[in-house]
């Protein structure tokens, strides 16, 4: 097989790993001799990257692409054309409250974000340290109702809050972030169950209440796995789909995610979307995302090593 | 409702396991116990009413025809047995939900097993090959899915390129045999995210295993299956479990690539069980029949969760046998 010389000559490789960026013409150099010494290894590397990347840079490519060009249908992979106005573009000439899709979409992720990192964390705590009798049996009740798939609950959770008279608000999608989820519940009773108890018992015997051990003691702990939990819970309300189309009907409350799809939609059979435009709305809808991740990568990947793994999208 | 059922039996058992040392502390330990259960409140609402309140109700639509502005109408096992006899629409979802699972979740999975192995050897660029792949997963569903909306129309980029190579490409997504390779393809851009899960396991297998293997005169190829692989079978497994829950119920990615007001694509080729589900509920306003929709496909997806750790036993590898 192709790998096998790579596995062969690890020596000059890793060396000049090591070395890094100090003297370039010599790891260039090396990267050449790594290059001859394995080919099919870099180029199945490089094809199979590529073909990954290239939607991204696609998004790119068009995001910058003039009006005509997009009437056109007549797209480059690499950027040719840099129509930066696009960017401003995108918030006037779609006909469409696009700064409203991107305010909501901020507003539903973050409370929804506020919502999950105050609940589970209680709930968490009190798992982790209180005892009482039946909780056993209500922690079996948290792990079992990770099974439940949220298609069950769907229909009857939209007649209940039609019944509220929640729908075409932010409601349906944010209250119920305040009753904390199994999966999180599950993650921070398992991080606060790894934490010495010895503080916490020190504080108790100083008369603080368990609620002011909560306060004062675990949640000051508890930041990595709260950070983890809103990185999770903004990455999922940001880019949600399915909730707001159950939810909101009108333009004004629409996030970004479901506004995309309706600017797509609205133009005619025979009509072309704007696709500049839309590729800019999905660059203001990834930006976010990937800073996220690379502000909270650290915590993310602790997570990771903690659960054992994380899920695939 | 269901705490008072299950505190009440444990409330009566401790003080007489327990004996006068209890009784002395029950003070103290009541109050704890009103704390607990004071704490996990906002969960224990949560359950009550959003989860087990509406379990149970859609247990009972799922037994009436009811389009929720006239009264119910209890018709028993009707709207399963139709799903399961009379609808070949559903049969149509199922089998696309199936085909879509059974194969984007393995593809995805042996490509990021491959991606990771080869990534694992003392590749130079390592840390921008691991960006290339991993930075699309970040890249939300339906921005993604606006990509290849994009590119798969009709008029579109692919279909230019293959003008080049004088191909006569298909309508990908007005076409009832392209819809679902289309969709199996956006699904192999979520191979990043287990690529790089897989690579930081496959970094805390022992250097002394492969050196010993290399002794013994393992190739690549024997090292790979022999060593590699059976280290990194328990993520494999996870990542094979969550993404079949996850392709079971794929929606949004359908919603967005199907042609206007289509959702169940060109002859329902790419009609999944959560769009037909989704149609029957808020387009029709069938909620009978789209529950009853819905708890067909939780036994859908508990059958295979079951097969899945049934056949776990012989191929997943837990070295310390603890987890």
């Amino acid at each position: 097989m192709a790998i096998a010389p790579q596995a062969a000559a690890p020596g000059p490789a890793a060396e000049a790993d090591r070395k890094g960026r100090r003297d370039d013409g010599d790891a260039a150099k090396r990267t050449l001799s790594a290059f001859k010494a394995s080919p099919a290894t870099y180029a199945v590397l490089i094809v199979v990257s590529a073909l990954l990347f290239v939607p991204f840079v696609l998004m790119v490519s068009i995001s910058l692409a003039s009006d005509q060009t997009s009437a056109e249908n007549a797209f480059t992979i690499i950027p040719g054309e840099f129509e930066w106005s696009n960017f401003a573009d995108v918030f006037t000439a779609t006909g469409l409250p696009v700064g409203r899709f991107v305010l909501n979409s901020v507003l539903i992720a973050t409370l929804s974000a506020v919502g999950q990192v105050l609940s589970s964390s209680l709930v968490g705590y009190a798992f982790a340290r209180l005892r009482a009798p039946g909780k056993g049996v209500m922690f079996m009740i948290v792990l079992a109702t990770m099974m439940i798939p949220a298609q069950i609950t769907m229909i009857p959770q939209f007649l209940l809050f039609k019944e509220l008279g929640w729908v075409n608000t932010y409601l349906p999608l944010i209250v119920p972030n305040f009753f904390s989820n199994a999966f999180n519940v599950f993650l921070v009773r398992q991080f606060v169950s790894r934490l010495p108890s010895e503080l916490d018992e020190a504080a108790q015997v100083d008369g603080l209440g368990y609620f002011g051990v909560y306060r004062r003691i675990i949640l000051p702990m508890m930041w990595p796995i709260l950070t983890a939990i809103a990185i999770f819970t903004l990455t999922f309300a940001w880019g949600d789909f399915m909730g707001p189309l159950i939810y909101l009907n009108s333009e004004e409350s629409m996030p970004l995610a479901l506004g995309l799809q309706y600017m797509t939609s609205t133009s005619n059979a025979m009509q072309l979307p704007p696709w500049n435009l839309v590729m800019v709305g999905s660059i203001i809808l990834t930006l976010p995302m990937i800073a996220i991740y690379y502000l909270g990568q650290k915590y993310l990947y602790e997570m990771n090593l903690q659960g054992g793994s994380a899920g695939v999208k | 409702m269901s705490n008072v059922v299950d505190e009440a039996p444990g409330a009566a058992r401790e003080p007489r396991r327990a004996g006068r040392r209890r009784t002395r502390l029950s003070r103290r330990g009541r109050k704890e116990a009103f704390y607990f259960w004071l704490f996990i409140s906002p969960w224990l609402i949560g359950f009550v009413g959003f989860l087990l309140g509406p379990m149970v109700a859609s247990v009972y639509i799922s037994l009436t025809e009811w389009d929720s502005f006239t009264p119910p109408q209890w018709v028993g096992l009707d709207n399963y047995t139709r799903a399961l006899t009379e609808d070949p629409v559903f049969w149509k979802s199922l089998w696309n939900t199936f085909y879509y699972a059974l194969i984007s979740v393995p593809l995805g999975l042996i490509v990021g097993v491959w991606l990771a192995n080869l990534l694992n050897k003392r590749v130079r660029g390592r840390k921008l090959f691991r960006t290339l792949i991993y930075l699309p997963t970040l890249v939300p569903l339906v921005a993604t899915a606006m990509v290849f909306k994009m590119v798969l129309a009709p008029s579109g980029p692919l279909n230019d390129l293959l003008g080049l190579f004088g191909l006569d490409g298909p309508e990908w997504l007005l076409s009832a045999t392209w819809i679902k390779p289309a969709l199996i393809v956006l699904s192999v851009w979520g191979a990043g995210a287990a690529t790089v899960l897989l690579l930081s396991a496959m970094n805390g297998i022992p250097r002394e295993l492969y050196e010993a293997a290399e002794i013994d005169g393992a190739g690549a190829w024997r090292q790979f299956w022999s060593v590699t692989f059976p280290q990194i079978t328990p993520i494999i497994f996870f990542n094979l479990i969550m993404g079949l829950i996850g392709a079971f119920q794929i929606f949004s990615q359908v919603y967005i690539l199907a042609p206007n007001n289509n959702v169940g694509g060109p002859d329902n080729a790419s009609q999944m069980m959560v769009t037909l589900l989704f149609q029957e509920a808020f387009s029709f306003y069938h909620f009978g029949y789209a529950s009853a929709i819905a708890w067909l496909l939780f036994i859908v997806i508990l059958v295979f969760t079951v097969i899945a750790f049934r056949t776990a036993r012989k191929w997943v590898f837990y070295e310390t046998e603890v987890r």
